[in-house]
Formats: C-alpha cells, structure tokens, sequence
C-alpha cells in the first residue's frame, strides 16, 4: 500500500534487504512509504510491527546513512509508565540484574538489553522530573537504584569480556593508553593520553607542557617530603596507641588489628 | 571518568573518623543535633569484631546475660555493627515522654536501650540455653553457625524483608524477566568484540577506516 505524500517519507522491507533511504535533506519527494498497519505518516517515522534492523545501501546514489532503531509501540508515550500505574502510590519492580546472570547472556542480548535498561531509565527519570514538578512523591524511587545497578553491572560485563580479549590479542592492560609522568609540582601521576589529529612536534599547545620538575622546586619538594613523613608517622603512633588502649580494654579478643 | 567518580563520592555517605555513632540514624535529624559538624567528645573504644565472626542477626532469639533484665529471652530487632550493639524487642527499656509541646507533657513510652554484644548470647535451639557459638562448615561447604557445647546448629533467623516482598509469594510484573529466561545460557565465547558481533547480526557494514591519529 503506497502513499505518496509530500515531506519525508521511508522504505521499508526487512526480508528482501532493500535499502532504507533516510534523505538528509528535508525535500524528500522521492521514497515511497510501504507500511505492514496500514496508516501513514507523512512527518513522523511510523511505528511497525517489523524488524529493527535497517542496513543501507551505498549503491544509491542518494546521500543515505544506516539508522538502527529500536520498535516504538506507544510513541512518546513510552517516556511513561504503563496507564494501570497512573496514580499509584507503590508500582511493584523485581530484583535487579545480577553481574553473575549477565555473564550467561550473549553479545547481542546484552546490547538489546543495554536499550531496554536505557529506555526504562528515561521514562523513570521523566516520572521523577514530573512528581518534582506537581510537587508529589515519585511512586517507588527504588526503581532508578534497581535500573542504575543494573546498568552498571552491564558495563562491568562488557568491559570485562573487551578486557580479556585484548589481553588475549595484544597483551595491553588498558584500554587508554597512558604513561607515568611528574608534574611541574615533582609529582608522578598516570597521565591519559589524549587523541589528537598532529604529531606532537607540531602540536604548539603540547609542546608548552611541562613534564619535568624544574630545579627552583626542590626545596618545596624537601618539604612536603617532611610533611608526609610527620603525618605518616604521627598516623602510626596513634594506631599503635588505639591498640593499646584496646588490647588493656579487650585483653582476650584481639583478632582483628587495625 | 572524574566525573562519575566525583558523583559517586558524594553519593557514599562520608562519615569523620571521630563520629559517634548512636541508635539514630546518621541522616535523620535528631542524630545531627547530637553530632554537629564541629562537635568533639570522648572517644568510644569498640572491640575489634572481624566481619566474618560477627553471629548475631536481626530476628536471632538471645539472652541477657548481665544487666536490669538478666536471664530473659528476646528477639534481636537491630544491630549496630559499628559500636557492637543489638537492640532486643520491649526488653533493657527505660521510659520517656515524647512528643512533648508547651502545654502537653507527651506520651510515656517504654524504649528499648542498647546492649553490648558480651551481654549478649545466642541460645540452643534444642534445650533454649545460652551458649558460645562458632562458624564452622558443613559438608555441603556452607557456612553455619555452630553451639559449641552441643555441637547442634543455630539456624539464620528468617526475617521478612523490609520491602515487604516474599519471595516464595512472588508474581512477575510486565517489565519483570521470568526466572527461566533470567538463567538461560546464551553467551558462546568467540574471539569477537561486542561491536562486531553486533554489527555482523544487524547486517551493518562499515568499509570505513579510521583516519590516523596520535595518541599522546
């Protein structure tokens, strides 16, 4: 069923792998629009029941670029709860993901997983900013601590896996590279590297850092030195001293010194 | 990265190393009135308990064993780990008004005064007396905690949680994963990143390469 309609309008046809014209341009006269329900929309992208997935195809001379995006059944209803939970005071939510479940889960469940925790974390943040409005309590706020965890948790899963690979392939421990170096301060700090588009002996901005401690600083140095060396050792002579009196207090249990 | 460390900073409470604790908790306001910033007092010494030999929970059933009420039986209701205390349900009480206004001298009410854990026993649960108890493993490799006299274990008291959830009771929601789909194995180990897996299901191709750049 095609419409033909002035503004922008889509393609789409998963089985067959046709092409997804997204024009950049707003003068869009060109695509016609196939939709599985039968409506049409001819400035909004519409809602289908379909795949997820379209690829581009560089063969059209038509400026494209690949859109992936997830099915959105309610529109921007989706931003809130479902309408049985309009004005409750308490909306039941189950545990959070654990670490150990996520690592059972494939590469692309996780990745589908990742936007469903996403979407969720909007439409609970949206809650939140309108209750703050209305000047009311957000219905079970332990629900944005159970979706952070979770998200968290995810993150941890996919940096452990990226981790072990690259160690595996190369043998790097960071994923940034980085080095050790002092500061004009004679302090020695890990310093990120940063990506840039010249060398550094035509970078003028870099070139003006130091990394090296200039000689006028040793005396400052020989006394924070000193500092650190009085508070560290007043710390010990008060640990000590805590022991003491504890070991006079409690003479039987003293399992645990610290 | 500076950022969200910074952000979870703030978010953990930062106590000073000289706080006391009291039976309030620290963000109400009663406990602020008793420990402003700048406040200085004596300095309580607790005895050094690890974590791994604390055994006395919320919910436990106990036995005073020195004090006003010495010999009766309670039920554990808080624990203070940080100063070694336990709260037992309507037992060591003292009485006090509150909700004391101008004009209305308050509600008499009984509260309960904190205990310290050497006044404190687990009890048997076969002859219901107190004794020493110890973690030792079971065959299995679990952890339990063991009375040394009689050698029977002191099962963890089943305390209702505090969101109110039982979880033999418990329905799936909409949005909750169902336990089968929670413990389902889909993860196949390759020597691919996540990206690229992604990218080979959706059907994306990407002939691109990056332009060099330096790193420094």
């Amino acid at each position: 069923m095609a419409a033909t309609s002035a503004g922008r309008v889509l393609t789409l046809c998963r089985q067959f792998q046709n092409a997804c014209r997204i024009s950049t341009t707003l003068s869009a006269q060109q695509s016609t629009v196939t939709l599985t329900k039968g409506r049409s929309y001819p400035h909004r992208l519409p809602s289908t029941l379909l795949s997820s997935s379209w690829s581009c195809n560089l063969d059209l001379a038509v400026q494209c670029r690949p859109l992936h995006t997830t099915i959105s059944r309610r529109g921007l209803e989706e931003f809130f709860d479902i309408p049985e939970n309009w004005g409750e005071a308490t909306v039941k939510s189950g545990a959070p993901w654990t670490a150990k479940q996520l690592r059972t889960k494939s590469n692309e469940d996780l990745h589908k997983l990742w936007y469903v925790l996403l979407k969720e974390k909007n439409m609970l943040l949206t809650i939140e900013q309108e209750s703050k409005r209305q000047g009311q309590q957000m219905p079970s706020p332990e629900r944005l601590k159970k979706i952070d965890r979770s998200i968290r948790r995810l993150d941890t899963v996919v940096k452990e896996r990226e981790n072990a690979l690259r160690l595996l392939q190369t043998g790097q421990e960071r994923a940034r590279p980085g080095d050790w170096r002092k500061d004009v301060f004679g302090r020695i700090y890990w310093y990120r590297f940063r990506e840039h588009a010249l060398p550094w002996y035509m970078n003028r901005r870099y070139k003006r850092k130091r990394f090296y401690t200039p000689a006028f600083v040793a005396p400052h140095l020989r006394l924070r030195l000193e500092k650190y060396l009085r508070a560290k050792t007043r710390k010990q002579k008060k640990e000590s001293e805590n022991q003491a009196v504890l070991k006079e207090k409690f003479p039987q249990m003293q399992a645990k010194s610290q | 990265m500076r950022l969200t460390a910074f952000l979870s900073m703030a978010a953990k409470a930062a106590f000073p190393h000289d706080y006391r604790f009291g039976t309030n908790r620290p963000w109400t306001i009663a406990a602020k009135r008793m420990n402003p910033p700048g406040k200085k007092r004596r300095k309580v010494f607790v005895e050094p308990i690890p974590y791994d030999e604390w055994s006395v929970f919320r919910g436990d059933t106990v036995e005073i064993l020195s004090g006003k009420d010495k010999g009766k039986q309670g039920k554990v209701t808080q624990v203070f780990r940080h100063r070694n205390w336990v709260i037992l349900e309507g037992l060591n009480t003292h009485f006090r008004y509150i909700g004391k206004s101008a004009n209305y001298r308050g509600t008499y009410i009984a509260s309960e005064a904190p205990l310290l854990l050497r006044d404190i026993s687990l009890i048997d649960p076969t002859d219901r007396k107190p004794t020493e108890v110890e973690w030792r493993f079971t065959e299995e490799g679990e952890k339990v905690r063991v009375s040394v006299r009689t050698g029977r274990i002191v099962p963890k008291p089943v305390v209702q949680r505090r969101d109110g959830i039982i979880p033999q009771q418990w329905k799936d929601g909409p949005k909750d994963t169902s336990p089968e789909d929670t413990l389902e194995k889909t993860y196949m180990p390759s020597l691919k990143t996540l990206e690229e897996e992604v990218m080979e299901k959706l059907g994306i191709e990407e002939p691109r390469r990056n332009q060099k750049s330096y790193w420094y």
